[in-house]
């Protein structure tokens, strides 16, 4: 079991995010393992319902606890979480450690025996989060343009999975899935105020000691970024929508890339439209007044960044020209030194910021133990790499960058 | 040398720290150890609900479109030549600002460019920059905020909800305004409402960081300075405020709109409160939520179970000098029943004895609730600005806490009345 620690004294608690993590061979997964996390996040042997467990929790000054499911590229995690505060800081200076530690096992490793009504309910859970995915506009069409995008590869499949796979779960689909989880490679990292908790790492091993056996793969050997290069071509779809404003969003591949260059792809992204001093900002937004939100996003595992803008949908050519047009841009090299510095900086500034959040901490550890193989790579390491990056590095890598889908999602066009 | 008063809280180990400038600025830090990022924020006691008052320079009543106070928001950072949001993002700092009901509020949150931020945001406010063309280029602009906010149900369900309870209050009208209202906004207008609002007595300053205390009060001091000969008018502020009745507007509001999961948002108009009695108002409906309504509760529990609701039930309390109500909110496919049980819920816990194990171990949660939420800066801020509006101390919410007893509760349950509930719902196409 791989134990990380970031110890900052600034905070008042202590956060402990426990991840299961594993490749996806069959995107059903998605759905078995949706469902699994909701059972598991509601009920234990012991704590049989969601209300023992919030009781219970609340008894422990309020600490936090829930599973999350995530996509890490093409990986699966399913992390379960705790924060709970630090005794120094309680009044009556109560030790919770070893409650907290021995809630997390008793969540993890001692699951209720569900019914086929339990099951049934936690199903329909999952299955109203498939539905009703299209009520935040914004999300979803950025959503579907990473689905276009990563047509085929894991990263592509909606995070909880399928309509109709999910339907015909059993509930020994779910068992089994649970078998499958408690073999995944293990990585805890446990973040915040260590400060009274010097061997908080030989605490959890003892606890969790029974469990730490023979993975099937350690984390670090895990394929993140599978490409299936037969979807790589250009499209366009829309989709109907009754709704006042549209959503314009745009898949961009970056072709060559490796992950050295997650630094220059970051300096690339905040040029382009991260920041108010962004090209997309300065453009879409400030001279044509064409959207109110425009920004882009880069996806560090899976080598391609989204563009997304909530426009008027008569406006759909013109914003998909000047957004073609900042693209062009920044390949011939037109980037101010203003705008390459003002990227940049934000980019540090953003990471020194991290070290204010215990969760963002955590996070940081586990996307650099996927993507750099190292978790111990610190946020001035970090800053330093972004530092060396000069403007003719992100010229060159924004010629291997190309528009390839483009999703509207709003009214009919009128073409 | 400006008189510094301090008021600490030993619970959340924070101290904020405050004084009044001798143009009548109020200024609060609060000082943040070991953290990296400092906030900034320069705040109005000025928002949409301020749609009627003695314009300052003329001494005339005006009435201003709806949406002008937000409007003015995004304008303030036009600078000639150039765009205050850019300006911070080019020292790599990210700055930007919000407009609610009663308070306009610019901030910047920076780690290493503290002192530029500070006067960059002086120079946000002390320079206002109107001409007739870039307030044509912001109705584009902001017109498409206001479509996203028109197709968001979550937005949409609680606007209804505040339409259905207040007849005249200003409550009722968008923040943002709408695409009709916002086209008679004029330069004049905004120099009107910029002139009566912005002047210093009527604003507020907070910084919120590892900060040195009378470095950042003498820094904001000087940077000031440039902008002694513009002050503007110190004359009281006079608004107007329409009469609002006791009895709620409309009973419900439905209306459709393309989306899956309908939205249901539950009014209870109540008495106007101020000052402490807010905050008390707002920890006794927190706990009551906690011990009625959260995953705790047996209702939740029942609802769930019976497939009605899936997330969770949110029940908050919201009040200001001109407003004062419970909103109860949540989400399901069989909205009608929901209303009903809650309702029905509602009716049934008033007679009820409070549960006293219950009533200890939300009061023990909430007091692990403050002190989690004190590794997170915004709370810091919010709690400032919470204060400010109504007059109390900044540390008061733990003693308020402590002090609730099971008669508070009980009490308060018993203000939540048929005739004063009204029902707002977003259902599908």
């Amino acid at each position: 079991m791989n134990i990380y620690k970031v110890n900052n004294n600034k905070f008042k608690s202590i956060y402990i995010s426990y991840n299961f993590t594993q490749e996806v061979n069959d995107t059903k997964i998605f759905s078995s393992y949706a469902v699994l996390a909701s059972l598991m996040a509601k009920s234990s042997k012991s704590y049989p319902t969601q209300k023992d467990i919030e009781k219970y929790l609340n008894s422990l000054y309020g600490a936090n606890f829930d599973v999350n499911i995530e996509k890490l590229g093409d990986l699966y995690n399913l992390e379960f979480r705790i924060e709970f505060v630090n005794k120094k800081f309680i009044p009556s200076k109560e030790e919770l450690l070893e409650k907290i530690l021995l809630f997390l096992k008793e969540m993890i490793y001692n699951p209720a025996q569900w019914t086929q009504d339990v099951f049934k309910r936690e199903k329909d859970f999952i299955l109203q989060r498939i539905n009703e995915r299209k009520d935040e506009k914004l999300k979803y069409g950025i959503q579907r343009a990473e689905e276009l995008l990563c047509k085929d590869e894991p990263f592509g499949t909606y995070l909880y999975g399928e309509e109709d796979v999910v339907k015909n779960l059993s509930l020994k689909d779910i068992k089994d899935a649970y078998s499958t989880l408690i073999n995944d490679s293990i990585t805890v990292i446990v973040s915040g105020n260590l400060d009274g908790y010097d061997s908080i790492d030989s605490e959890i091993e003892k606890i969790f000691k029974q469990y730490d056996k023979n993975f099937n793969t350690n984390i670090e050997n895990l394929k993140y970024n599978i490409k299936r290069q037969e979807n790589y071509k250009y499209e366009e779809v829309k989709e109907i929508q009754d709704t006042t404003q549209s959503v314009l969003s745009l898949g961009l591949r970056i072709k060559e890339c490796t992950p050295k260059d997650f630094y220059v792809l970051n300096v690339y992204n905040a040029i382009l439209g991260t920041t108010p001093s962004s090209k997309l900002f300065q453009n879409v937004r400030e001279k044509e007044s064409l959207a109110y939100t425009v920004r882009s996003r880069y996806y560090r595992f899976k080598d391609i960044i989204v563009i997304y803008a909530g426009i008027n949908k008569e406006n759909y050519k013109k914003a998909l020209d000047v957004i073609k047009i900042q693209l062009e841009d920044i390949k011939n090299g037109n980037i101010t030194d203003i705008e390459f510095k003002s990227a940049r900086d934000s980019l540090l500034a953003d990471l020194i910021e991290w070290k204010d959040s215990k969760v963002a901490m955590a996070k940081m550890k586990l996307s650099n133990l996927i993507a750099f193989k190292d978790a111990d790579i610190s946020i001035d390491q970090m800053r330093e790499e972004i530092k060396n990056v000069k403007i003719e590095d992100v010229i060159n890598i924004s010629k291997k960058i190309e528009v390839e889908k483009v999703f509207l999602l709003g009214g009919e066009i009128d073409e | 040398m400006n008189k510094i008063a301090v008021m600490n809280s030993q619970e959340l180990g924070e101290s904020t720290f405050t004084t009044t400038l001798s143009d009548g600025l109020e200024v609060y830090i609060c000082k943040k150890t070991g953290f990296s990022k400092k906030i900034g924020m320069f705040g109005t006691k000025y928002g949409s609900v301020d749609n009627d008052f003695i314009d300052i320079t003329t001494n005339k009543r005006t009435k201003v479109p709806d949406g002008i106070a937000h409007f003015l928001e995004h304008k303030l950072f036009e600078k000639e030549g150039a765009n205050a949001l850019d300006l911070f993002s080019k020292m790599g700092v990210s700055s930007n600002a919000y407009t609610s009901f009663d308070q306009t509020v610019y901030f910047f949150e920076t780690s290493e460019k503290f002192d530029e931020s500070i006067a960059m945001l002086v120079k946000l406010i002390k320079e206002p920059y109107f001409t007739d063309e870039n307030v044509q280029k912001e109705q584009g602009i902001i017109g498409q905020e206001i479509s996203m906010y028109d197709d968001d149900p979550n937005f949409m369900v609680y606007f209804n909800a505040l339409r259905a309870m207040y007849n005249q209050n200003p409550v009722r009208i968008d923040i943002a305004g709408t695409i009709e209202s916002i086209s008679h906004i004029t330069k004049e207008l905004l120099y009107t409402c910029y002139n009566t609002f912005y002047s210093p007595q009527n604003m507020f300053f907070i910084v919120v960081g590892d900060v040195d205390v009378e470095h950042t009060i003498n820094l904001i001091e000087e940077n000031l300075k440039k902008y002694e000969n513009n002050n503007l008018p110190k004359n009281k502020i006079e608004k107007f405020r329409v009469k609002e009745e006791k009895k709620i507007a409309q009973k419900e509001i439905v209306q459709k709109m393309d989306i899956y999961l309908p939205q249901l948002c539950l009014g209870y108009k109540l008495d106007l409160v101020n000052g402490k009695e807010i905050l008390k108002n707002e920890i006794v409906v927190n706990i009551i939520s906690d011990m009625y309504f959260s995953k705790q509760s047996d209702f939740f529990e029942k609802e769930y179970n019976l497939g009605k609701v899936n997330d969770s039930i949110d029940m908050i309390y919201e009040g200001s000098d001109s407003f004062s109500h419970v909103i109860i909110s949540t989400l399901s496919t069989n909205i009608d029943e929901v209303e009903k049980d809650i309702l029905e819920y509602i009716e049934k816990i008033k007679n009820m004895p409070v549960d006293e194990e219950m009533f200890e171990i939300i009061k023990k949660k909430k007091i692990g609730e403050a002190i989690l939420s004190s590794d997170n800066l915004n709370v810091s801020y919010r709690r400032i600005i919470d204060s400010i509006l109504n007059k109390t101390d900044v540390y008061d919410q733990i003693e308020v806490l402590k002090s609730i007893t099971k008669e508070d509760i009980k009490e308060f349950l018993n203000k939540l009345t048929t005739d004063n509930q009204v029902s707002s719902k977003i259902i599908s196409k």
